[in-house]
């Protein structure tokens, strides 16, 4: 239903299921960076005064820091336990190879290393546009690499069905429709009930008024039904 | 089964599940969770299929995903696998593009030699590349009196050096090799560049009279430096062009195939810079190894990485 506005990505496990992954746009990918920008900034500051007092030694070292600090700091955080950097993490994001597997070492570096084409002409400006123009939002890296930033979790649909007695369907429903109906029964708790009306209203055809009641309670009573509700049955639960 | 009756039977088989993605690996026991996953794949399909209600596919497919994250993770980072990649794979994937290093090496050497040869009759050329106090540098650091050679200020200790040079050269290795993202022009522009810098440099302190210190002190480091250099260009020149003429493949897809075949070559090459910096920072700056010591042990460095890319280690 909603594929042709969704961003949604699908994998194919091997054990034949289909994993739905949400790619993570440009705006919360900006800010993870600048973020993470910060963090390794702090990380730099840290090094450099503690490493500042110890001579010769120190700056090489400092140097060797400041390399791995460059290079390899997103590489190291994304193949340890949460596939992400602090900012990622931060912002609720992870790294995945596009075909929903755990990020493997050399996507990880590629994609990373990728980064001094991506950030040119100035500003990350080609990962920017390729970012804007895929709705996976990878950019240059991300697509050498295999690799893919999604969120780590989906929001679940919050809410639950409002208290009714089932009823059992007037007419024949598609399956569609009733997933449909089911979608607005969980939803109409959180609607204020003009605007549950409004909706309801949609699928008045389903519900005709010799039920009694306002429409959506009368969907919700469908939807109860299609739940698998009887009448008698204890309605405590959800 | 209606979804109610669904939801029933398996709660607490998915609240067990969503436990288990919280606690560590250890406590985590593989054989319950594995049966855990399974069962959750098969709810997921069951709950799709039969178009149950959003929240329950929801819930399912994340958790399900999360798992899958977990079950998946190639836990073999182990030295077994590093050592494979390097000491196998590099060297077969560096034959298999023997075309490209071919090009890489000319496209790197020829502006050297043209560039060294003209610097060498003519000093006064290098300053159409760096500016007077540079090339005074440049001089000051292959100067016979210094006490140690290759440096600007003799302060430096060789631990900033070997700081500065794993910074510096494998920096410019992985430039050389993802700049061929770009039609392949950053890497051949970066090998081309090298080439000139690195030649008008040997010419220049040649012709001032210091080849006695310049020539002992980058013939060993350099038989790991600028093969580096030379493979991550090539390596670049190879992803460049499958952005240019990606086939039969779409673009994208032709340009992930060649990531994945050159990452080998730079993260082998990137090792090699790092066996460069070592050599380069305590051994080549030594002023009081004479030559002969270096250059034999140049001698030997170069025929070891030749036989590294030419042996054929027992038949993969």
């Amino acid at each position: 239903m909603s594929d042709a506005v969704d961003t949604i990505v699908t994998a194919e496990t091997p054990e034949g299921i289909a994993i739905a992954i949400r790619p993570a746009g440009f705006a919360v990918r900006c800010i993870a960076f600048l973020i993470d920008g910060l963090i390794r900034l702090g990380i730099w500051i840290g090094i450099a005064s503690a490493l500042g007092a110890a001579g010769r030694f120190g700056v090489g070292l400092l140097l060797l820091c400041a390399f791995v600090l460059s290079w390899l700091y997103p590489v190291i955080f994304e193949l340890l336990q949460n596939a992400a950097t602090p900012g990622k993490r931060i912002m609720g994001l992870q790294v995945l190879m596009a075909n929903g597997l755990p990020i493997t070492p050399s996507g990880s570096l590629l994609r990373n290393l990728l980064r001094v084409v991506d950030s040119l002409p100035a500003f990350y400006g080609f990962a920017v546009v390729t970012m804007l123009l895929r709705p996976d939002g990878r950019r240059l890296g991300d697509l050498a690499g295999g690799t893919l930033v999604a969120f780590r979790t989906q929001a679940l649909p919050r809410g639950g069905f409002a208290i009714a007695e089932p009823i059992a369907p007037p007419i024949p429903l598609t399956p569609r429709q009733r997933v449909a109906i089911t979608a607005f029964a969980w939803r109409a708790g959180q609607l204020t009930p003009e605007r549950a009306e409004e909706i309801a209203s949609l699928a008045a055809g389903a519900a005709p008024s010799a039920l009694g009641g306002s429409v959506s309670s009368r969907l919700v009573g469908i939807a109860r039904w299609l739940q698998g509700q009887r009448r008698g049955m204890a309605t405590a639960r959800n | 089964m209606t979804p109610l009756e669904f939801e029933a039977e398996h709660e607490s088989a998915w609240t067990e599940l969503e436990g288990l993605l919280r606690v560590t690996e250890r406590e985590r026991g593989a054989e319950r969770f594995l049966a855990l996953y399974r069962a959750s794949c098969e709810h997921l399909a069951l709950a799709q299929a039969r178009d149950f209600p959003e929240h329950v596919v929801a819930r399912l497919s994340q958790l399900t995903a999360s798992a899958h994250q977990i079950i998946y993770r190639q836990s073999d980072f182990g030295l077994q696998r590093i050592g494979r990649a390097l000491l196998q794979t590099f060297p077969a994937m560096v034959r298999a593009h023997r075309a490209y290093v071919a090009a890489a090496a000319a496209l790197f050497m020829l502006p050297a030699l043209a560039m060294g040869l003209a610097t060498y009759l003519q000093p006064d050329l290098i300053l159409s590349l760096v500016d007077p106090a540079t090339a005074s540098q440049y001089e000051h650091m292959y100067n016979p009196k210094a006490e140690a050679i290759g440096r600007v200020r003799d302060a430096a200790s060789d631990w900033a050096m070997f700081g500065f040079y794993i910074g510096n050269n494998i920096g410019i290795a992985f430039q050389c090799y993802v700049t061929g993202v770009l039609l392949g022009l950053g890497s051949l522009f970066f090998l081309a560049s090298n080439g000139v810098i690195i030649g008008a440099v040997a010419g220049y302190v040649t012709a001032k009279g210091y080849g006695g210190t310049f020539f002992p002190f980058v013939a060993t480091h350099s038989a790991f430096e600028l093969t580096a250099i030379v493979l991550s260009g090539a390596a670049g020149m190879r992803i460049g062009r499958a952005v240019l003429l990606p086939g039969r493949l779409p673009r994208f897809a032709s340009l992930q195939a060649a990531a994945r075949d050159t990452s080998c070559i730079v993260f082998g090459s990137a090792a090699m810079l790092l066996i460069a910096a070592v050599l380069e920072a305590f051994w080549s700056s030594a002023a009081w190894v004479a030559p002969a010591a270096k250059y034999s042990c140049a001698t030997t460095c170069w025929a070891l990485v030749i036989l590294f890319f030419l042996r054929r280690p027992h038949a993969a």
